[in-house]
């Protein structure tokens, strides 16, 4: 497959190649809904010409990032455009050996479960064949490359695509059952954004069930793998944190960066649900919805991770999903990176209720933003409210699309393990429903 | 009989001696009777908004006529509370009309308005009146009277029984009033004064005077309206009130070498033009108003003496002889140097390039490297070595 691949990447490299060129970069990087205060490529430039000139890039409110970035890119800022399509390369490339990887562990669990008898005979249409897995690859790869907004996130040279390149080679270190690589990409990643914590706990599903260490709080093997996986995880944060101290000398960046993302002090409209909060709120409620916000981020954690504890991969998917949606700036490029996924669970197509209406919502989403944010900003004739209405739209189809997922997963399970047609003690036919 | 005419002509010439020497006595009676060696003018307009332009046009008529017959912009402490020239709703812009049909533009090029807009309050204007501004204040904003000033204050907006509006948001009281004309008269701030005021019930506002050297005139008594005179149907509004309209009229005629005295003043605009019954208070004034010219207080009546002698001018001053005295000390005074102008303009600032710390560095890719062995096994150290 590596022909197809090599033919999609430079595919995929001309057209950012071709957009890079055109007159349409400046007009992408200045859009809203790619860029953010924290990923927004002016504000790295802004943040190294202040280096050149001997000030702390983190004095004053325009730079974001984190000083390992500010290292990266002085050395590559000539040479940004090809960066960014590197990483673009880089994810794609570790999302398909990732879910190559994953796919073969999937079949091989299948063909146990199998011999073990453990499928009802009726739901044999359900069980998945290797022809059918052939391509599944490639199109993750191709969806995450060839999708909309990875392509403006790439042009806009917004620099979630290194915090998206970061976090495929988590999930490959993690599919791959490298402790030490997942546990450093995924300090990497929490050190760029803080969200990605999150992601410790299916990386943590993910890698005993390859170890095959139960997961079973009484149990001493479970409890010593994860004070490894802490340390490891909790180790490399700290060499990372104390190595940008010494970038610049001074502990400037904590509040600059982490300060940032969890106090949000700058409301410039995003496809988030922060800004027209926190724009018309009294000052005393402030602290306490800012609690709350960045609590719905990290909530559903432990019981997502308690009900797929078998299925730690679909939990990085939907807590992806969660990051992406919940976060404090979210840019499209956050959202390409779990749509990415989709073509995993193609399978679960049957028991999809909403999709049509979700696919549907979210092309008129994406059409009606620069429409709304040019009738408000630049024609005057609407206001806020109108572009916060497509941003909550857009939010709602985004959860619909996860919680879709979700159901058609548990669901298939169910089916898996009861039967696909399922009966009641008489023999009639039976409905499931979902409460 | 030649005797008789002869004794006539002479009668009748010496009598003409006599006539004459009365008028120029008279003339130079009145020449230092006044008593005023400068003028000033206060002219306050205290509305706003567009349906006011009557009152914005009272008062630069009365500005116009008093700049006309002598008084100098710097003389004249002109307040506009709102500016009708430039206001969008005027279809003629730049323009302040008093007659109907545009005859007359009473705002031109000429105009210097102290206070505008939002700076005619009262505050400002007792301020004026008592001189007790701010030391930044500039001289076109103050009131620099002195004993022998003749000061012409005329008002006009909207007013009450016993108070005047300004601004639509504050008044001024008559009490307020006699009492900063009081404190003017302490500080030996006028010589006389004529107060004229242009408002609703306007005869209000003097009754309350107790100063010496005051004289007052409105255009209505207590219980009744001024009413304005007639508007202009291009402009929209009415152009002028019916008292300073007659008054303007007045003016017209007065000339800076005109004798009319104050009494002609009082009887303009009868009740039959004005519909109100103006009034007046001469109670306070010393002099007898009939004496009074209006040239007094309208205008600015330089006194010229004319004489046929000659004046010897004093020898010019001697040069004086400079000290000799050794104590004399030359002190060498240099200007301080605030911007050393000389070593910026040759200096361009030096483009450091930051980079990172060598440790930094160092650190960084140990760490890569030891990630690197530690992930895919020391054996391919053996093919870097």
């Amino acid at each position: 497959m590596a022909a197809p691949l090599t033919l999609l990447l430079l595919v995929a490299v001309t057209v950012r190649a071709a957009l890079f060129r055109s007159s349409l970069s400046e007009l992408i990087s200045e859009r809203v809904e790619v860029v953010s205060p924290l990923t927004a490529w002016k504000r790295v430039i802004e943040g190294l010409a202040l280096l050149d000139l001997g000030v702390s890039p983190y004095s004053g409110d325009v730079f974001h990032e984190t000083p390992l970035t500010i290292y990266l890119f002085h050395f590559l800022v000539d040479y940004a455009e090809v960066t960014f399509m590197l990483a673009d390369v880089i994810t794609a490339v570790a999302l398909y050996m990732a879910v190559k990887d994953y796919n073969k562990q999937v079949f091989r669990k299948q063909k146990f479960a199998l011999e073990a008898d453990r499928y009802p005979l009726d739901c044999l249409e359900l069980i998945r064949s290797p022809k059918e897995m052939y391509y599944i690859p490639l199109k993750v790869a191709m969806f995450y490359l060839l999708n909309p907004f990875t392509i403006l996130s790439c042009v806009a040279k917004s620099t979630c695509g290194l915090n998206n390149a970061i976090i495929a080679l988590f999930i490959l270190s993690t599919i791959k059952g490298n402790v030490l690589l997942s546990a450093i990409f995924l300090s990497l990643a929490t050190y760029q954004s803080i969200y990605p914590l999150t992601l410790c706990a299916p990386a943590l599903l993910y890698l005993m069930q390859r170890q095959y260490i139960p997961v079973n709080f009484r149990r001493a093997s479970f409890w010593w793998f994860i004070v490894q996986y802490a340390f490891m995880y909790l180790g490399s944060l700290f060499v990372i944190i104390c190595l940008s101290f010494f970038l610049l000398g001074s502990w400037d960046y904590l509040p600059s960066v982490y300060g940032f993302i969890l106090s949000v002090p700058d409301l410039t409209p995003n496809i988030g649900l922060f800004w027209y909060f926190f724009a018309e709120m009294f000052e005393h409620f402030r602290l306490f919805f800012l609690c709350v916000f960045q609590i719905n981020v990290f909530f559903y954690t432990i019981p997502l991770s308690i009900k797929l504890k078998e299925h730690p991969v679909f939990l990085i998917f939907m807590q992806l999903a969660v990051i992406s949606i919940f976060k404090s700036y979210p840019t499209v490029g956050d959202i390409s990176l779990y749509m990415a996924f989709l073509p995993v669970w193609s399978h679960l197509h049957r028991f999809l209720r909403n999709i049509f209406l979700v696919s549907c919502v979210l092309l008129a989403c994406s059409a009606l933003f620069p429409v709304l944010w040019h009738l408000w900003i630049y024609a005057g004739s609407a206001n806020s409210n109108f572009y916060y209405a497509i941003t909550l739209l857009f939010n709602v189809a985004q959860i619909l699309l996860v919680s879709d997922y979700f159901y058609a997963f548990l669901r298939r399970e169910h089916h898996l393990t009861y039967g696909l047609y399922l009966k009641r003690k008489d023999g009639s036919e039976a409905t499931l429903v979902l409460k | 009989y030649v005797r008789g005419i002869f004794k006539n002509l002479h009668g009748w010439f010496i009598n003409c001696l006599r006539y004459l020497f009365c008028c120029f006595q008279d003339r130079a009676g009145q020449f230092f009777s006044s008593g005023h060696t400068n003028n000033w003018a206060v002219l306050v307009c205290t509305s706003r908004f567009w349906f006011n332009y009557r009152h914005v046009a009272n008062t630069l008529s009365v500005y116009r006529s008093v700049k006309r017959l002598g008084i100098p912009d710097s003389h004249i402490v002109l307040m506009l509370a709102d500016d009708m020239a430039c206001n969008h709703r005027n279809p003629k812009p730049a323009t302040v009309f008093s007659h109907k049909n545009m005859e007359l533009n009473v705002y031109g090029d000429d105009v210097e308005v102290d206070y505008r807009g939002y700076e005619v309050t009262v505050e400002n204007f007792l301020r004026i009146l008592t001189g007790r501004l701010p030391p930044s204040t500039p001289r076109s904003k103050r009131l620099l009277s002195d004993d022998r000033s003749n000061i012409l204050i005329y008002l006009t907006g909207h007013g009450g029984n016993g108070f005047l509006k300004f601004q639509d948001s504050e008044e001024i009281s008559n009490v307020e009033l006699a009492d900063a004309f009081e404190q003017m008269w302490q500080k030996r701030r006028y010589n006389e004064l004529l107060f004229i005021i242009d408002t609703c019930q306007g005869a209000s506002m003097y009754e309350r005077f107790y100063s010496p050297n005051l004289m007052a005139l409105a255009s209505s008594q207590v219980g009744e309206d001024s009413l304005s005179h007639q508007p202009d149907l291009a402009i929209g509004v009415h152009l002028m009130d019916r008292y300073t309209f007659y008054l303007l009229e007045f003016l017209e005629d007065i000339h800076p070498a005109s004798k009319t005295n104050m009494n002609d003043l009082f009887k303009v605009c009868p009740k039959s033009q004005c519909v109100s019954t103006p009034g007046h208070r001469t109670d306070l004034f010393l002099r007898d108003p009939g004496s009074v010219l209006i040239t007094d207080f309208f205008g600015s009546v330089r006194k010229v003496e004319l004489t046929m002698e000659t004046i010897n001018l004093t020898d010019p001053i001697e040069q004086l002889e400079s000290a000799e005295s050794g104590e004399l000390q030359k002190e060498m005074h240099t200007y301080a140097d605030q911007l050393p102008v000389s070593e910026i303009i040759h200096q361009k600032p030096k483009q450091k390039d930051w980079h990172p710390p060598d440790g930094f560095i160092l650190g960084l890719w140990t760490l890569i490297l030891l990630v690197f062995f530690q992930t895919y096994g020391v054996k391919h150290l053996k093919h870097i070595f």
